[in-house]
């Protein structure tokens, strides 16, 4: 970060000569440096996967939660500041309220991506206001099929087919890469998904893995992944994790 | 970009849709003499106070009369939870306006909500009963609204409402099933609510409400249940000119929520007199 | 009440309506009766709610019991019943948090009046009593009317039935009127027992001519001991 030291980084309103937005630049590192998430749109939904390092032996199980629906057909999972987190998700729900009442009809994918973009990019235009220290995968349901989408910090919105934030991306991201993801179903998903969290975190620290998905399987609506399903994808994923470093 | 305000925003309180309800509505009416303090306009007597008039704004007229109406809403308890029936009709006057709207409405897994008066109303309800059901489902927890719990809202949301002069036209029936046992409960247009082991609206109070209260049982079978409501169903078909011979039924039991398919009863007009009516007049020619 | 209502015929401007109209108000009936001794308060309400000629429901209590030595019963419209006590059972708790005692019953007495009257030109269509034991241990009554004006007195009557109640509490418990001076005791030196019985008489008789009045009474006798209660069934015609 050349910007560093030299004025430009202070506040959102001003770029830097090199045409950056710093304050945008290090909301993104807030990011990277967060547990890693991942979500895959396989051929009959959509899977979301959170690593969430355990911060405290005494926490209880299943704190500090990730992953919320933000409507029946919608949910977000977010990396990054949790705090911020929240307020996305809060607003996700408020927008797909709103576009209920006024088209009585489910808020699409496409619309809720667009509007939590735009959302997101408010906080990025102004001096007085800092960007969020979040990106938000945004998995959906709606009539044309299974969807994700990824908003940055900086209010940029992607579709994905698949893809990855936090520390572990780039190993992610390649492994999500070698799946035939539109051959593979979101029961096969979830294992998929748990063997990427497994292998690249950082074996030294405990962590907590948070399943979600919408697919045929929960009812087309957006649900944590049932309890002894994400057990079975976790114990087959240290499996597998056992079975490769053997073989290392 | 904003969103509009959900229906049920805590600042505007329960029932009201958006802030635009705080301002008289292009509809006032010039034709009759505008309000004062001791004669209001909204069909009260002198001792109470328009609040429209009071502050010295023109008339707000919003449901000042119901246009689409349903007519009774049926509910009994019974051995495995409660059971609430309805017929289809929607008037519109003395018009029979739509033929299949329903009327009886699942909240959730465990409550059943049925309606009569305004049907537009009823739709409004439903928005709002949908959009704290969608919270519920969002927050994720397992909770969600008991029957109880729904009863005490529209109970507040109906008497607010009232208390702005502008009432939703219902008569709304909640059933549900909260720990295993039955709930059964009613609410009107202004607020008034109580909850019976059986339960009848609008013209049911005097139709269907008499048999309830001869043959009704707590512990009753589903057979016995259901066969009651037919009959109190039938009654009410016979005597209320607002009834159609299309009817469904809800249920709420510990395996969830069912609304029937509509069904018709079997009625018998081939009574004498209705087959010639002249019988007992010979005439003189 | 110069107010009826009914759903009204005719708009308060005397053209004929030909559509359903509404009146913000109905009348649920019910009685209720306090009687305060030496020593006991005795309070009862009757458990019909009507709305016209129908009968909503045979066992509705119009009592507020605030602790086993206070107690406010409600007679009138069911939904500002309802919700007055619902905003008078919030304030008890708050002014438990704020003084770290319970009510007392004049306390309470003034509060209930306020709260009527802050809807004076909106009011609670309720008729109300408040009832309970006071510093001294004496019992106390309070009758209001909607609008909040309220006195203590030694016994009253609200409701549908007090027309026919109020009476015979005059004749039996020989209050000596307010008007002497100096002031005599107004409150009854009936024993506990004798008041009861003629409670339940009081609404044993508003049950055969008040329509209003019927299915059950509720009794609370409250003593310093607490209260009991006693439910007495009346005719359901």
């Amino acid at each position: 970060m050349s910007g560093i030291g030299t004025g430009y980084d202070l506040s959102t309103s001003t770029f830097s000569p090199d045409g950056r937005v710093f304050q945008t630049d290090y909301a993104q590192k807030a990011v990277d440096n967060s547990g890693t998430v991942v979500g895959i749109v396989c051929n009959d939904g959509v899977v979301l996967g959170v690593e969430k390092p355990i911060v405290s032996k005494m926490l209880v199980e299943g704190s500090n939660r990730r992953a919320y629906a933000v409507d029946r057909h919608a949910g977000v999972a977010v990396a990054g500041v949790a705090a911020d987190g929240r307020q996305i998700v809060n607003r996700a729900v408020q927008e797909a309220v709103s576009y209920k009442n006024l088209y009585g009809d489910a808020i699409p994918g496409r619309v809720l991506a667009d509007r939590l973009a735009s959302y997101v990019h408010l906080f990025s235009l102004y001096w007085y206001s800092r960007p969020y220290g979040t990106a938000s995968l945004l998995a959906v349901y709606d009539d044309d099929g299974p969807q994700l989408y990824l908003i940055e910090p900086s209010g940029a919105g992607h579709r994905f087919f698949g893809t990855a934030v936090g520390k572990g991306r780039q190993a992610a991201k390649t492994e999500i890469e070698r799946l035939k993801l539109h051959e593979i179903s979101c029961e096969q998903g979830i294992n998929e998904v748990a063997k990427i969290l497994h292998s690249v975190h950082d074996e030294e620290k405990p962590f907590e893995m948070e399943l979600a998905w919408i697919c045929e399987a929960s009812g087309r609506e957006f649900k944590r992944v049932p309890a002894e399903l994400a057990a079975a994808a976790e114990r087959q994923a240290k499996a597998a994790l056992a079975d490769s470093d053997m073989e290392d | 970009m904003l969103p509009v305000p959900t229906s049920h925003s805590p600042a505007l309180g329960p029932g009201c849709a958006g802030p635009s309800l705080a301002y008289a509505s292009a509809s006032t009416r010039s034709d009759i003499a505008p309000p004062s303090a001791q004669q209001p306009c909204c069909g009260s007597e002198p001792f109470m106070v328009d609040p429209s008039a009071a502050a010295g704004l023109g008339l707000r007229r919003h449901t000042d009369t119901p246009y689409v109406t349903g007519t009774s809403v049926l509910g009994i308890t019974y051995k495995d939870g409660v059971m609430l029936a309805a017929d289809t009709l929607g008037s519109y006057g003395s018009t029979k306006r739509y033929k299949s709207f329903e009327r009886l409405a699942k909240v959730n897994d465990a409550t059943v909500l049925g309606a009569g008066g305004e049907l537009s109303d009823f739709q409004y309800i439903q928005t709002l009963l949908d959009e704290l059901a969608t919270e519920d489902y969002c927050a994720d927890d397992g909770m969600q609204l008991t029957p109880r719990e729904v009863y005490a809202y529209l109970s507040r949301v109906l008497y607010n409402r009232r208390n702005k002069f502008d009432p939703l036209w219902n008569s709304l029936v909640v059933g549900g099933l909260e720990g295993g046992v039955p709930f059964l409960g009613t609410v009107g247009m202004i607020g008034v609510h109580y909850t019976d082991k059986h339960i009848a609206t609008g013209f049911g109070q005097m139709l269907a409400r008499p048999l309830f209260r001869e043959r009704h049982r707590p512990d009753m079978s589903e057979e016995e249940a259901t066969e009651l409501l037919h009959d109190a169903l039938r009654v009410c078909y016979y005597r209320d000119k607002q009834t159609t011979n299309k009817f469904q039924i809800a249920k709420v039991t510990a395996e969830g929520v069912s609304v029937s398919e509509a069904f018709a009863l079997e009625t018998q007009w081939g009574y004498q007199a209705f087959v010639n009516p002249a019988a007992n007049a010979l005439g003189t020619w | 009440m110069a107010y009826q209502m009914a759903t009204p015929a005719h708009s308060a401007h005397g053209a004929p309506r030909a559509h359903p109209s509404w009146s913000p108000y109905d009348n649920n009936g019910g009685t209720c009766v306090a009687v305060a001794g030496q020593d006991y308060c005795v309070v009862a309400a009757s458990t019909r709610m009507s709305t016209g000629f129908s009968i909503l429901k045979r066992d509705s209590s119009l009592f507020l019991q605030l602790s086993d030595q206070l107690v406010i019963v409600t007679a009138g419209f069911q939904a500002d019943s309802r919700t007055l006590h619902k905003t008078l059972q919030t304030r008890y708790v708050q002014y438990q948090f704020a003084h770290r005692r319970p009510m007392s019953v004049g306390a309470m007495a003034q509060l209930l009046g306020n709260t009527l009257y802050y809807k004076r030109f909106f009011p609670y269509y309720t008729f109300n009593l408040c009832a309970g034991l006071d510093a001294e241990g004496k019992g106390a009554v309070y009758t209001y009317d909607a609008v909040g004006s309220h006195e203590r007195v030694g016994f009253s009557c609200q409701g549908s039935g007090k027309d026919l109640i109020q009476p015979v509490l005059d004749n039996q418990l020989k209050a000596a009127s307010p008007l002497v001076l100096p002031p005599e005791e107004w409150m009854t030196s009936l024993p506990l027992a004798e008041a009861v019985d003629l409670v339940k008489d009081a609404f044993v008789s508003a049950g055969e001519r008040d329509i209003y009045t019927g299915d059950a009474v509720e009794i609370l006798i409250i003593t310093k001991e607490g209260t009991r209660k006693e439910v007495i069934p009346l005719k359901k015609d």
